[in-house]
C-alpha cells in the first residue's frame, strides 16, 4: 500500500493503483478520454493532466502514472484548466461538431467537457475532417470525423476480443483509425468498440436516429441467448427495446457483450410475435379467447391421463421453471425434461457420479489469472463468446498456455501460442483419456483421497499419448506437454461447452473431463476450475432445479418416441422447438403429429404450426425473475417493455393451468423464488435481496466436489467415410431465437456449409454455390462458405436454421458421414 | 394634496381628449406587432426540407411539454424529424424552444388569433407549422 495525498486529501491505494485510480477512491474528480477501466493504460489524450509536488514544472497524465509513497497531487488549477482548455481546442480544431445530428450527442466525453471548460472560441483554425463514413454496415456506423484518437476502439478490439480489427494508419494531422487495408468492417460485430468511443465515431448503426440517451429508460436485466449470463441494460422507449446500453457496474462481464446480446434484441419487438392464443379447429390454427385456448388445453390434457408429458427450454426463470415442475407434479407425471434430454448430462450425470456436484466448479473472473487452461472443442467461443474473451485476457495478460482440443480449427485456436491438438472428428473423448494417461505414466497426477485410481490406470493402457496420436492424428508431444502444463499450472481451467449440437458423448465427456479436472487437482482448488457451460440462458438453473424425468419418468427423446408410438397421448412444450432443434427430425415430426399438442412460444415456430394449441409468451425483456449461469451466478431480470397483445408470461400461464388442475401456484415470481429456494440444493441460503449488482454465485466461489471418484469411460473410434459434416453453434446466433433478430440475421441470413478450401477445389466448389450433402437417413442442402478452419474432408454446418432441415440427417452423432454433391 | 391629485386627474382627462385614445378597435383595426412578439411557432423550410434536423432539444427544454419530435433517416441519410407537433393548448409561448434550437430551424410568428372550435385543430402537425 502506498499514502498520498490528493488535494488535501490523505488516501491509502495499493501499490498498482495509478494517479487517476487513487483520485477516482479519493472521490477526486479528474476528465478522462482515452482511459477506460478494462484497457491497459494508454496517455494518448493529455486530458487528465495533474500536478505533483515532486515533479515539479511539468503536468503529468494522471492515467498513466503510478503512485509513489508519499505524492502530493494536486488535480486542479488554473494551470491545469489552461491546458486542458487547449487539449480541448485542439481536439476541436479538425473535429467536425455536429451535435444536433451526432447520435452521441448528451452522452459524449468531448461534449461534456467543452462544456465543462467553457470552449466556446477555438484560437486554432484547420482544415475539418473530411473522410469517408461508413453507413453501409448494419450493424457499426463509422464516421472517422468524429473521432479524437483515443485508440480505445483499437485496444478493446485486441486486448478484450481478440480479433484486431482496427489500428491506426497515416502520420501526423491524416492519422486516423481504420481496418485492414481501409475496408469495411467484417469481424465478430461484438459491438465492443461501440461501447468503448468516447465520442460519435463509432456508433450502432441500428439505434441510428432513434432517440437521445436522456429520453431512455434503462433497465438492468440479464441477456437472455446463453449461459453466459451476461448483464445487459436496455434502453427502452415507446415500449421497444431501442439499444443495448453500455454498463459495466453489473455482472461480472465487465460491460462485454457479443453480437446476440447487443445487436440480436430485436426479435423482442419483432412484428411476427404470437399476440394471441391460438387453437386447431377443422385443421386450422385460429385465433381465440385465453380461456376458450386454456379450456381446450386443459380438456386435451385431462383427456391424456397420465400418458403425457412436459419438455421444456432453458430460457425460463428460475421462478417459470419451478412453475413447470409444479404443473408436472399436478398433472401426475414424471415425464419432464429440458433441452433435448441428452446433451446436459455431462453435468446431471458425468459430473454426479464423479464430483458428486452438478455444476461448473469456478466463477468465471478467476479465468482471467489462470496460467493453464484446457478448451475441449475449439466450439467454446461460439458458444460463449464474452467467456471467450475473458481468456483471451489471460491468454494476454497473464501469458498463460491454452490448449484447444479441436476438430476445426476457430477463433481460441488463432490466440497467440495456442496450442491445437487437431483430432478426426468425435474423438475428444480419447485425448482427454490420453492426457489422463500421460499425468498417471509421469507421476503428475494428484492422487490424494481419489477413488478408483487402479480401475481408471488399467482402463487407460489402450490410450497411452503414442496409441491416442496415432488413432486421432494429433502430435503425441502435444498431448503430453498440454497434459504437464495443466499438471504444473498455479491456476489451471478446463472448459467444455454443451448444447443441443453438441449431444454426442455427453456424459462421457463430463466424466473424462471430471476425471481430468481430479487428476490435476482442478476441481476445487481456489483459482482453478473445471467449466461445464450450458447453451442456454438459464440451462444451469434447470439442471438446479432438476427439471430431469423422475425415476419412472421419460427423458426428452423417450418421451417423443413414446408419442409417436401412441403410448403418450399428449405433449407440453414450453420455449423449445424440437422441429428445428433437437435431433432425429423424423422421431420428432411423428411424435408431434400423434400426439396432443401444446406448445407455448413467442413465434409460430415450425414446432408450433403443428400444435393443437398455442400459447403466446413473452421474451426475457417482458418479465422478471431470475437466471442462473453457467459459473452457478443467479442474477436477476427486470421488466423492460410490456407484452405485444394478449401474450402473456410464461409464469402467468402455468399459474392459471396449475391452477385449473386443481394445484397450488406461487402468486408472484418473488414468492416462487422464495419457495424454489427452500427446496433447491445450494439455493437454501439465498433470498432475492441477496442477489445485489453482481448477482449471487451459489455454492460460493468455489464449490468443493462432493466426492471424488475416477471414472474409467472409453473412447470413441472414428466415423468412417470420406466426408464427415460437423455441427455446431454459429458465433453470430444462439439456439433458434436468434434467427428472428436482425443483428445475427444481418451477418448470418442462412444456413450454409462450410469446408475447407481443399476440399473446395476437389468439388470445384466456390463461396455460395449449392451443395447438397447426402447421408444415411436423408439429406440436406445449403450454400457452400469455403474458409480455412476446416481439415480436409470435414465439413460444418450451424444447427439454428429451421428451413435447413438439419435434424433430417443429424440424430446426435459426433460425426455424419455424407456424400457431398454439387447442385 | 390637491394639487397632486389635480394633476392625476389631468392626466386622464388629457387622454380623453380625441387623438390620445390608446384603445383600437379590434378587430375592425389591427396593431402591428413587436418583432420580439411570441405567438404561433413556425417551422423554417430550406430549398428541399424543413430546416430542423430533429435534435430533440426543442422537445426536452419544453416546461409544459407539448412538442413532440420522432427523428428518423432520409433517403439522403439525413436525420430528419417524421413527426413534429406542437400541442397548441398546452404550450405556454415561453420561446425556450426558439431559443434551445441550434440551427434556428425554429420561429414565433406574430399571429395571435389561435381560438379554434375543436381541440384537434390546436394540435400543429409539422405541415401545418412550415406553412405558419
Ligand atoms: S462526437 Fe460529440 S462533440 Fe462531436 S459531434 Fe458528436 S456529440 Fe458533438
Ligand atoms: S465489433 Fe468487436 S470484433 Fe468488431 S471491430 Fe468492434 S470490437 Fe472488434
Ligand atoms: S473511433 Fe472512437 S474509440 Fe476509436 S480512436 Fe476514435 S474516438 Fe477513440
Ligand atoms: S449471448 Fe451469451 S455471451 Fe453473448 S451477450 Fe448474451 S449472455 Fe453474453
Ligand atoms: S431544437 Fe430545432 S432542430 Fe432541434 S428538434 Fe427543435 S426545431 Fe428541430
Ligand atoms: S485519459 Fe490520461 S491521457 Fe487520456
Amino acid at each position: 500500500m502506498v499514502n498520498l495525498t490528493i488535494d488535501g486529501k490523505q488516501i491509502t491505494v495499493s501499490k498498482k493503483a495509478t494517479i487517476y485510480e487513487a483520485a477516482k477512491e479519493a472521490g477526486v474528480h479528474i476528465p478522462v478520454l482515452c482511459y477506460a477501466k478494462k484497457l491497459l493504460p494508454y496517455g494518448a489524450c493529455r486530458i487528465c493532466l495533474v500536478e505533483v509536488e515532486q515533479m515539479k514544472g511539468r503536468l503529468i497524465p494522471s492515467c498513466t502514472t503510478p503512485v509513489t509513497e508519499g505524492m502530493v497531487v494536486n488535480s486542479i488549477s488554473d494551470e491545469i484548466r489552461k491546458v486542458r482548455k487547449t487539449v480541448l481546442e485542439f481536439l476541436l480544431v479538425n473535429h467536425v461538431v455536429e451535435c444536433p445530428v451526432c447520435d452521441k450527442g448528451g452522452e459524449c466525453d468531448l461534449q461534456d467537457l467543452t462544456y465543462e471548460y467553457e470552449v466556446v472560441t477555438n484560437r486554432f483554425e484547420g482544415e475539418k475532417f473530411d473522410l469517408p463514413t461508413d453507413e453501409i454496415n448494419p450493424l457499426i456506423e463509422r464516421n472517422m470525423n468524429r473521432c479524437v484518437l483515443c485508440g480505445k476502439c483499437v485496444r478493446v478490439c485486441d486486448e478484450i476480443v481478440g480479433y484486431g480489427s482496427y489500428s491506426f494508419i497515416n502520420r501526423g494531422f491524416e492519422t486516423k483509425i481504420a481496418t485492414a487495408f481501409d475496408r469495411g468492417l467484417n469481424c465478430e460485430f461484438c459491438g465492443q468498440c461501440v461501447s468503448m468511443c468516447p465520442v460519435g465515431a463509432i456508433l450502432p448503426r441500428p439505434f441510428k436516429f432513434k432517440a437521445r440517451p436522456w429520453q431512455l429508460k434503462e433497465v438492468d436485466s440479464v441477456c437472455g441467448y446463453c449461459g453466459n449470463g451476461c448483464t445487459v441494460t436496455f434502453g427502452t422507449k415507446d415500449n421497444e427495446v431501442q439499444t443495448i446500453r453500455f454498463n459495466d457496474k453489473n455482472g461480472v462481464n465487465d460491460g462485454n457483450l457479443c453480437i446476440r446480446g447487443r445487436f440480436g434484441i430485436s426479435y423482442v419487438n419483432s412484428d411476427k410475435r404470437l399476440t394471441r392464443p391460438l387453437v386447431r379447429r377443422n385443421g386450422h390454427l385460429t385465433e381465440t379467447s385465453w380461456d376458450d385456448a386454456i379450456q381446450v388445453a386443459v380438456a386435451g390434457l385431462k383427456a391424456a391421463g397420465d400418458k403425457l408429458g412436459v419438455i421444456s427450454g432453458a430460457r425460463l426463470t428460475n421462478e417459470e421453471l419451478f412453475l413447470v415442475k409444479q404443473l408436472a407434479k399436478t398433472l401426475g407425471t414424471e415425464n419432464l425434461d429440458h433441452s433435448g434430454g441428452e446433451c446436459y448430462k455431462g453435468v446431471t450425470e458425468g459430473l454426479k457420479e464423479t464430483l458428486g456436484i452438478q455444476a461448473s466448479t469456478g466463477t468465471f473472473p478467476q479465468v482471467e489469472h489462470c496460467d493453464a487452461i484446457l478448451s475441449i472443442r475449439s466450439d467454446f467461443y461460439e458458444t460463449h463468446p464474452v467467456f471467450g474473451m475473458v481468456v483471451n485476457q489471460a491468454v494476454r495478460n497473464n501469458e498463460a498456455k491454452l490448449t484447444v482440443i479441436a476438430d476445426k480449427r476457430g477463433k481460441f485456436t488463432k490466440l497467440p501460442n495456442a496450442r491445437t491438438l487437431l483430432h478426426k472428428p468425435g474423438l475428444e473423448l480419447n485425448i482427454l483419456n490420453a492426457i489422463c494417461s500421460v499425468l498417471l505414466d509421469e507421476g503428475l497426477a494428484k492422487t490424494d483421497g481419489i477413488e478408483g485410481l487402479n480401475e481408471l490406470k488399467d482402463a487407460l493402457k489402450d490410450y497411452s499419448a503414442d496409441a491416442v496420436a496415432a488413432a486421432t492424428g494429433v502430435g503425441a508431444d502435444a498431448i503430453k506437454q498440454a497434459a504437464r502444463e495443466l499438471a504444473q499450472a498455479d491456476n489451471a481451467a478446463i472448459l467444455l461447452a454443451y448444447g443441443l449440437p453438441y449431444t454426442a458423448y455427453s456424459k462421457e465427456l463430463g466424466t473424462a473431463a471430471a476425471n481430468l479436472a481430479l487428476l490435476t487437482g482442478i476441481a476445487g482448488r481456489p483459482g482453478s476450475g473445471l467449466y461445464l457451460c450450458g447453451e442456454k440462458a438459464n440451462s444451469q438453473g434447470a439442471v438446479d432445479l432438476s427439471i430431469l424425468p423422475g425415476e419412472k419418468g421419460l427423458g426428452a427423446q423417450q418421451m417423443l418416441a413414446a408419442a409417436g408410438t401412441g403410448e403418450l397421448k399428449a405433449l407440453y412444450l414450453i420455449g423449445e422447438d424440437p422441429l428445428t432443434s433437437y435431433p432425429d427430425r423424423a422421431l420428432v415430426e411423428k411424435a408431434l403429429e400423434a400426439s396432443f399438442l401444446v406448445v407455448q412460444d413467442l413465434f409460430l415456430s415450425p414446432t408450433a404450426q403443428k400444435a393443437d394449441v398455442v400459447f403466446p409468451a413473452t421474451s426475457f425483456a417482458e418479465k422478471d425473475g431470475t437466471f442462473t449461469n453457467a459459473e452457478r451466478r443467479i442474477q436477476r431480470l427486470r421488466v423492460g417493455i410490456t407484452p405485444p397483445g394478449e401474450a402473456r408470461t410464461d409464469f402467468a400461464i402455468l399459474q392459471q393451468l396449475i391452477q385449473e388442475f386443481g394445484g397450488q401456484a406461487p402468486a408472484t415470481s418473488a414468492e416462487a423464488f422464495a419457495a424454489l429456494a427452500a427446496e433447491t440444493p445450494g439455493y437454501e441460503m439465498v433470498s432475492l435481496e441477496m442477489l445485489g449488482p453482481q448477482g449471487y454465485v451459489w455454492g460460493g466461489d468455489i464449490l468443493q466436489p462432493e466426492s471424488k471418484k475416477l471414472l474409467p469411460v472409453a473412447g470413441a473410434v472414428a466415423v468412417d467415410g470420406d466426408y464427415q459434416l460437423l455441427v455446431g453453434s454459429s458465433l453470430y446466433h444462439s439456439g433458434t431465437v436468434s434467427t428472428g433478430a436482425k443483428g445475427p440475421m444481418a451477418v448470418v441470413s442462412e444456413p450454409y456449409i462450410e469446408l475447407g478450401r481443399e476440399d473446395a477445389a476437389a468439388l470445384k466448389l466456390v463461396d455460395g454455390d449449392l451443395l447438397k450433402l447426402k447421408a444415411a437417413a436423408g439429406e440436406i442442402q445449403a450454400k457452400v462458405k469455403v474458409d480455412r478452419r476446416l481439415p480436409k474432408g470435414v465439413l460444418f454446418t450451424p444447427y439454428h436454421f429451421s428451413q435447413l432441415e438439419l435434424n433430417r440427417i443429424y440424430r446426435g452423432q459426433a460425426a455424419i458421414a455424407v456424400e457431398p454433391v454439387k447442385q | 394634496m390637491f394639487k397632486e391629485f389635480a394633476k392625476g386627474l389631468s392626466i386622464t382627462l388629457k387622454h380623453l381628449l380625441p387623438g390620445n385614445c390608446t384603445t383600437v378597435q379590434y378587430p375592425q383595426q389591427k396593431l402591428e406587432m413587436s418583432p420580439r412578439f411570441r405567438g404561433l411557432h413556425r417551422l423554417v423550410p430550406t430549398q428541399t426540407r424543413e430546416k430542423c434536423v430533429a435534435c430533440y432539444l426543442c422537445p426536452t427544454v419544453c416546461p409544459a411539454k407539448c412538442i413532440t419530435v420522432e427523428s428518423a433517416e432520409n433517403e439522403a441519410g439525413e436525420k430528419y424529424p417524421k413527426v413534429y407537433k406542437i400541442d397548441l393548448l398546452r404550450c405556454i409561448f415561453c420561446g425556450y424552444c426558439v431559443e434551445a434550437c441550434p440551427v434556428e430551424a425554429i420561429e414565433m410568428t406574430d399571429a395571435y388569433e389561435l381560438a379554434n372550435y375543436k381541440r384537434d385543430d390546436f394540435n400543429f402537425e409539422k405541415e401545418r407549422l412550415l406553412k405558419s
